[in-house]
């Protein structure tokens, strides 16, 4: 690979956020193909800290500062691409289900998505059912993303999927679910589409649902 | 009043020696009943009439009844469980950060778990750290020492270095400026530890406090929550301290974080820990824990909330029969919940609990 791909790749993995701006501008003087720099190094670095931090390489603080640092490198190269350039890679929804109020996992699968290349809405915590199919109806996303910490609110996935149903939406979008009491057995017997049990397997579970 | 006898329990006879032998790993009369926590709205039940976070005398007498040896009393600014309007942080938060009397029904403008207040340098030097270092807030501490049985000791639930800290800066803006403002984060630990560490002070002037137990939540299911790295530069230094005084006073140092240790275990010991809970049953194992650390460290808990929530009287039976047998002999076990005692468990798997440590939890253990 290019060596200055390499170099943001890797100022972005170690989360060097003072580095970013200069190697990133220093690879556009270059004439480096933009979409060369977002893809095959800033999402590329994403997926190595995603794998990182599955593997308990590095823990959130690196994770976060990772993906600020993608983030400054993402926001020099945005002004230069042309309006229809901006590709998304897909629109999500996330949320905590109702009665619960613990996001920091939910937050934690947004930044990696977002750091992906998703288009990420998030709804917040504690949401109603009629609230997330009220979203799911105006935003028309490609996934709904369900958080839940506690084994007392996780049955509200189940209940959001079967309104899902009711309201004939259920063709037209992914449900991808996650947090610490839920597992892959809760989501296929809910009728998920998919499990992942931490940001970077929400990241490639998410690339699977909208291939 | 209910009381023990109206749950076929047996007479209650505190005695804290029982824990002190357990957490020496040596063999006490029975199984020691061990909680940081069981919810009010359980204690309620137990007893037929409210039990409220001020009634002291009432939270003394539910743990004797339900044949515990000790009683938890909160004196960290956070209190076990949810950060609620009886939390003493939440207290100093409505006292002194809202703009209007009415933002205090709002609980989105004052819990921590909805809002933080230290987001930079001037919010550290602005916060009122004064209140918290208020000896108003070891009031119940100095209340229940009246009411205490004979044979019964006092936890002091401590602690929450780490969690108040994030909980104070918000997890993203911590977790973020523990790289990128280090010096910050180390302030705000080092302000929230050296409160703790004065009001241990104003503890051990109490006989009557057996435990300081440090309840701070530091793993996720898949880990730690941050590096093993970042936990020994900045918050077991603090413990260290803590762990050290409270054994120089002749108090025992229990530990509680759910999530997977592993990780960390060794730090744990080297902490000075004396009992570590629960050993969260979604994540560890409890037998593989006690073959690998059970020489040096004692433990408690891992019957399940989710068993407590929807399992059958009889599942709880098998499980704390199965407790008890594995982790029991040689001492080093107390049979406790896998979190805490909640009031989203069923009341009557919380006396089957207690019902089977009875049934079970006689020395010597026998299967």
């Amino acid at each position: 690979m290019d060596t200055r791909l390499e170099k943001i790749k890797e100022a972005v993995v170690g989360g060097k956020h003072n580095e970013i701006e200069g190697l990133v501008k220093s690879a556009i003087e270059d004439k480096v193909d933009l979409e060369r720099i977002i893809n095959d190094a800033l999402i590329s670095a994403m997926d190595v800290v995603g794998q990182k931090y599955s593997n308990n390489e590095i823990y959130v603080p690196e994770m976060l500062v990772a993906a600020i640092t993608m983030k400054k490198g993402l926001d020099i190269i945005n002004p230069l691409l042309l309006e229809g350039a901006k590709e998304s890679k897909g629109k999500i929804i996330m949320c905590t289900v109702k009665g619960d109020i613990h996001d920091i996992g939910k937050n934690l699968v947004i930044m990696m998505l977002q750091g992906a290349g998703f288009d990420v809405i998030d709804l917040g915590v504690d949401l109603t059912t009629d609230k997330v199919i009220e979203q799911v109806i105006s935003v028309k996303p490609d996934i709904v993303g369900l958080s839940a910490l506690l084994t007392t609110t996780m049955p509200a996935m189940k209940t959001l999927i079967e309104a899902l149903v009711a309201k004939g939406l259920r063709d037209s979008v992914k449900v991808m679910v996650g947090g610490a009491p839920v597992n892959a057995d809760w989501a296929q017997k809910i009728g998920a589409d998919g499990y992942a049990p931490d940001a970077g397997k929400a990241v490639e579970l998410a690339r699977r649902l909208v291939a | 009043m209910a009381n023990y006898k109206d749950y076929g329990l047996r007479k209650p006879d505190p005695d804290f020696e029982r824990i002190k032998k357990t957490v020496k790993l040596e063999e006490p009369d029975r199984v020691p009943l061990l909680e940081s926590l069981v919810e009010y709205p359980v204690q309620s039940q137990f007893l037929g009439r409210e039990v409220k976070s001020d009634d002291i005398k009432s939270q003394v007498e539910f743990y004797y009844q339900a044949g515990y040896d000790t009683v938890p009393i909160t004196v960290s600014a956070m209190a076990f469980g949810k950060v609620d309007d009886a939390s003493p942080i939440s207290k100093v938060i409505q006292k002194k950060m809202l703009k209007s009397e009415a933002d205090k029904a709002d609980m989105t403008k004052w819990s921590l778990e909805y809002k933080s207040f230290i987001n930079d340098r001037d919010d550290f030097d602005t916060f009122p750290w004064e209140e918290l270092e208020n000896p108003d807030l070891l009031k119940s501490l100095y209340e229940v020492g009246q009411y205490l049985p004979e044979g019964m000791k006092v936890i002091a639930n401590s602690g929450k270095i780490f969690t108040l800290t994030w909980m104070l800066m918000g997890f993203n803006n911590f977790a973020t400026k523990l790289i990128m403002d280090e010096k910050l984060v180390a302030d705000v630990f080092a302000k929230v530890s050296q409160i703790q560490l004065m009001m241990l002070d104003k503890i051990f002037e109490l006989p009557y406090v057996g435990v300081v137990w440090l309840v701070d939540d530091l793993s996720f299911g898949n880990g730690p929550i941050i590096s093993p790295d970042h936990y020994r530069k900045f918050v077991f230094p603090w413990y260290k301290k803590i762990a050290r005084k409270c054994h120089d006073n002749h108090v025992l140092v229990f530990q509680h974080s759910d999530g997977d240790l592993n990780p960390l275990m060794e730090d744990i010991i080297d902490i000075g820990t004396d009992l570590l809970h629960p050993i969260d049953p979604t994540c560890m194992s409890m037998s593989k824990t006690k073959q690998k650390y059970g020489d040096r460290l004692a433990f408690a808990g891992n019957v399940a909330n989710e068993l407590l929530r929807s399992g059958s009287t009889d599942e709880v039976d098998a499980r704390v029969k199965y407790l008890i047998e594995t982790m029991a002999p040689g001492g080093g076990y107390c049979l406790a919940a896998g979190n805490s005692v909640t009031d989203w468990g069923k009341f009557d798997n919380f006396i089957a609990m207690l019902k089977a440590a009875e049934k079970y939890g006689n020395y010597p253990i026998k299967k």
